[in-house]
């Protein structure tokens, strides 16, 4: 339980500024070309303890989906659970392509700092967890 | 991996997908998506625009089965479900960060996370039902 903790707490702090450094820093010119899709930037500012929890979600969810089926296969497993969940991710976005006018370039530029999220945090996750050892009788 | 088991598993989940996608999201969900209708593709924009659909459901079914494949094999109905609530919970994370910077009111939000929920049991329930791991050959 204890690495559980660490691993959601270790990915979540990543998950935190990697997405304040992609989207917020590297991405803002391009997220302005489609700013009627937007929030205006204080209105998002408002409520930014939205994107908190969520990012705590996803952490969340990530380190439970590899403590349940993952654990024991290390980084590499944790890597291949990054890829899966951004390929899923990935797919989600296509089905927002086709109901929302979003620039291609805009949402390529997305999935590709998602799959760097999602293989980072699998190796931070697959680092830290370690499954509990087996109790002898 | 039992790919016949797979592709039977991976096809019907990407029919159930895509027939609750249409019915929640299009239809239930049609009323609260147009209070925000700047956000949308107009119906012509949006027929031109359905292979994405299609395609997006098709790699969500496969990578969902993929997942269960792979990482959960052999828990039946119970274990997909449980897996399909995990993966939704990932896509409940990205929800609510997408209403804090897309203008989504909140009975959108929350229809989302409910539909993705109750969405992804049910496509978990059913992969976790037909896939069986290919049985292991004794020497």
């Amino acid at each position: 339980m204890k690495r559980f903790i660490v691993a959601f707490i270790a990915a979540f702090i990543f998950i935190f500024f990697w997405g304040w450094l992609y989207n917020g820093v590297l991405l803002k010119d391009v997220l302005t070309e489609a700013q009627s899709l937007f929030r205006p930037l204080e209105e998002t500012m408002g409520l930014f303890h939205w994107i908190v929890i969520g990012q705590a979600g996803l952490a969340l969810a990530f380190v439970m989906i590899y403590a349940s089926g993952f654990a024991g296969g290390g980084i590499a497993a944790g890597v291949r659970l990054g890829i899966m969940l951004e390929i899923l991710a990935v797919s989600a976005r296509c089905i927002i392509y086709a109901t929302q006018p979003f620039p291609v370039k805009l949402l390529v530029l997305v999935s590709i700092g998602g799959f760097i999220e999602m293989i980072v945090t699998g190796v931070i996750v697959g680092a830290i967890y370690k499954p509990a050892p087996a109790q002898m009788p | 991996m039992n790919w016949k088991k797979f592709f039977i598993a991976f096809i019907v989940a990407f029919v159930f997908l895509f027939v609750f996608g249409f019915l929640w999201y299009g239809k239930l969900m049609h009323g609260a998506h147009q209070k925000v209708p700047t956000l949308w593709r107009t119906e012509a924009e949006f027929g031109n625009h359905v292979p994405w659909l299609v395609l997006g459901h098709l790699v969500m079914a496969f990578f969902l089965t993929m997942l269960y494949a792979q990482f959960v094999r052999a828990g039946g109905a119970g274990a997909g479900a449980t897996l399909g609530i995990l993966v939704a919970l990932v896509y409940a994370g990205a929800d609510l960060i997408t209403f804090a910077v897309q203008p989504l009111t909140t009975k959108i939000v929350g229809g989302w996370i409910v539909g993705d929920l109750i969405q992804f049991a049910i496509a978990g329930a059913i992969i976790g039902a037909i896939y069986k791991p290919s049985s292991l050959k004794t020497t």
